[in-house]
């Protein structure tokens, strides 16, 4: 993981060690696509899948980033996993906190090993012109920068002491101005970071009609195997007939 | 022939801020020095020669910029690109790549390049600016001299035949600014056209060949030579040091200061000197209590109460008008106070201004009114506080600091400008292996040794005279 002098990650936190760093990135898309139509299936289909993607992710060595991801949403899931078990069914509780759980993990699988570059060339050989790929691919990487751009603002704040009010609930008022001496910065600068972006885009040529990408995208065997074995899973799991 | 034609050019921002009107011509090869003081309309003006304005921007540009013949007004801009390489201030808000590799091929690609080439240019420019052993990192874990050598990189490496630069220096320690202005010469030498907008006027005009145009007159005020203080030389305010003690800090796996220890005299300012990337920023986040570290800081044993102005003000400012934000949960504030940091700060005129249309200098000028009027116990801490500034300006924030030291507090300064570091009346050298001397400045500068350990030198025009302190 890359880290600042501030301690925290860079722009992304890139799995280096997981097999899956290597896979091209349209392997990944497709597993991406086949875990996404998955959770379209039953509850008994969805429990196998389930099992069998977070050993795919063990295997992977991406177990503990997307555990961290879904440890975010906790809330989320347990709010919709009580109410679905309260107004549906337990069965509808327990299928759409699975669904949700693997689709958190595919985009855990997907942003830990993918670099915003790659996701651009997958992007451009499937149709989206380039600008589109290009600007989505900064996108994805400035999302990376927030947290650590809030951290620093949050920094500044109480270096120039503008932390100096009593905190706690019983002092909304305060709360709120707190709230807005991180927030005006942050977006300042997330508006400023995207116009600088632009700038520096256009000024290296950005919609140059003459550009040609040095990567270019290879499929492996190992691409090959990944892309047939889950292929081979998902027709087996589709094809199971349920007693 | 002039490869830049400047005519009459004005332009007014949307917020209504002009600049202009301005004629000039470059000739093929020629290594012009633009200065000018904060705020005069410089980065404006190398926007207009780079063709994003008019283009991105959507303000009102009069007069007309030719390139080569060719007006920026009818020129694309991805083939102005090509004409005119820009290097903007701000490098760390402009980085495009995941890894700086990928920063220097992105504008190579859209060059049309074969991969061999584009190989080849990458291979020569992560030689030349030393990028090698960082190839694989994400740019925005870089500090500041090293991102502004990879923003460089990036642009030259397209070899295009006008580069326009905007404050090329204010980010570089004095080595890796002298080694930058001897490339600019040698590009320019060969026939590559620079211009370059720059505050820290020294190190160019030093070169054979330059040739300075003022867009104003306050562009030529002169580096005052004064020392800050002399102030509290045996303090009998009763003020104590600042005692930093073995302290270690880590980022990650990385330790960013080892075992470092350092006495700071109070009534004193220090200049904390070093190169890119030897912890001066962590030291003062260390001393402020905002970066965890192992060790000890305080100040009569207790820990110190300092306030710090960040090296990007943007952090700091966030209310709807200057007189808002400096007084913004001040209990009680010292309106004597207030006035005179609106008056030596140059903030008068702009009291009732939302601080976001400011330019760099004048909100960094801002950040350090909103933390001087708070007077907090202990002192001031300033995060390379002479970025974006013009002379005069330094020269009032070295009397500003002057006058705080003078009752008593403690005034910390991180700076790669050598100048301001001059009229400090300690500097400290921070070097690979953390403190590699701390002493009066007279000695500390005349001390050539001192400067070799850390991996610096004095340039030869920080005269004599510096060197010895003499006040002007």
């Amino acid at each position: 993981m890359k880290q600042d002098a501030y301690g925290m990650t860079g722009a992304l936190s890139i799995s280096e060690s997981s097999p899956l760093r290597k896979v091209d990135p349209r392997t990944k898309l497709a597993l991406c696509l086949a875990a996404s139509l998955a959770v379209m299936l039953p509850l008994q289909k969805v429990a196998v899948f389930f099992v069998l993607y977070f050993m795919f992710l063990a295997w992977a060595r991406l177990l503990p980033g997307a555990l961290r991801q879904i440890w975010k949403l906790k809330w989320i899931l347990a709010v919709l996993f009580v109410v679905d078990w309260l107004v549906v069914s337990p069965e509808l509780a327990v299928v759409v906190t699975l669904r949700l759980v693997i689709v958190a993990g595919v985009f855990a699988m997907f942003f830990s090993t993918t670099t915003p570059s790659e996701l651009c060339l997958a992007l451009v050989w499937m149709r989206v012109p380039y600008r589109y790929a290009f600007s989505l691919g900064l996108s994805f990487q400035a999302v990376g920068h927030i947290n650590s751009e809030w951290r620093k603002i949050l920094e500044a704040q109480k270096a120039r002491g503008a932390f100096s009010a009593p905190s706690g609930w019983r002092y909304p008022v305060e709360q709120v101005k707190n709230l807005v001496s991180l927030t005006v910065p942050a977006v300042v600068l997330a508006a400023k970071r995207a116009w600088s972006m632009t700038e520096a885009a256009y000024a290296r040529g950005f919609e140059s009609p003459n550009r040609r990408p040095y990567k270019a995208l290879l499929m492996s065997r190992a691409d090959w195997f990944i892309v047939s074995g889950a292929a081979f899973i998902f027709i087996l799991i589709l094809s199971w007939r349920l007693p | 022939m002039a490869v830049i034609q400047v005519n009459d050019l004005t332009y007014a921002y949307p917020q209504g801020r002009s600049v202009g009107p301005c004629s000039f011509t470059v000739e093929k090869g020629e290594f012009l020095h633009v200065t000018g003081s904060s705020g005069c309309g410089k980065s404006t003006i190398a926007r207009c020669i780079s063709g994003l304005i008019p283009h991105i921007y959507h303000g009102k540009m009069t007069g007309e910029v030719l390139i080569n013949g060719r007006s920026t007004l009818s020129t694309r801009m991805w083939e102005l690109s090509e004409l005119a390489g820009f290097v903007f201030q701000n490098p760390s808000m402009q980085m495009l790549g995941n890894t700086v590799e990928e920063e220097i091929i992105i504008g190579l690609e859209n060059l049309g390049l074969d991969r061999a080439e584009i190989s080849g240019r990458l291979e020569e420019s992560l030689g030349r600016f030393g990028l090698d052993s960082l190839r694989g990192r994400d740019p925005q874990t870089l500090s500041g001299g090293e991102q502004q050598k990879l923003a460089l990189a990036a642009i030259t490496s397209r070899r295009p035949p006008v580069l326009v630069l905007d404050e090329p220096l204010s980010m570089l320690d004095v080595s890796a600014a002298t080694e930058l202005t001897r490339y600019l010469s040698l590009l320019s030498r060969s026939g590559t056209t620079v211009i370059a907008f720059e505050h820290r006027a020294d190190y160019l005009s030093s070169l054979p060949g330059v040739r300075v145009m003022a867009l104003d007159s306050a562009a030529s005020v002169k580096f005052s030579r004064r020392r800050a203080s002399a102030s509290c030389p045996d303090c009998k305010c009763g003020a104590k040091p600042l005692v930093i003690s073995n302290i270690c800090v880590n980022a990650g796996k990385t330790r960013i200061l080892e075992n470092m220890s350092l006495t700071v005299q109070s009534g004193s300012v220090t200049a904390i000197v070093g190169r890119n990337g030897t912890g001066k920023t962590t030291l003062l986040r260390a001393i402020t209590g905002l970066q965890p570290f192992e060790g000890s800081v305080t100040v009569n044993g207790k820990k110190p109460d300092f306030g710090l102005v960040c090296q990007n003000a943007d952090l700091q400012i966030f209310n709807a008008a200057v007189r808002s934000e400096i007084l913004y949960r001040v209990n009680n504030p010292d309106m004597k106070l207030y006035a005179r940091l609106l008056e030596i700060l140059g903030l008068g005129r702009y009291e009732n201004t939302p601080p976001l249309i400011l330019s760099e200098g004048e909100k960094k000028r801002l950040a350090l009114a909103t933390v001087l009027i708070r007077k907090p116990e202990h002192g001031v801490l300033l995060d390379e506080p002479s970025l974006g500034q013009d002379a005069a300006h330094k020269h009032t924030l070295m009397e500003l600091c002057a006058e705080i030291a003078s009752t008593g507090k403690t005034v910390i300064l991180t700076t790669h400008d050598l100048h301001l570091a001059s009229m400090a009346d300690r500097i400290v050298v921070l070097g690979p292996d953390g403190v590699t001397a701390s002493g009066r400045t007279e000695d500390i500068l005349a001390d050539d040794s001192i400067w070799a350990r850390a991996g610096m030198f004095v340039p030869g025009w920080i005269t004599e005279d510096e060197r010895k302190g003499i006040t002007a």
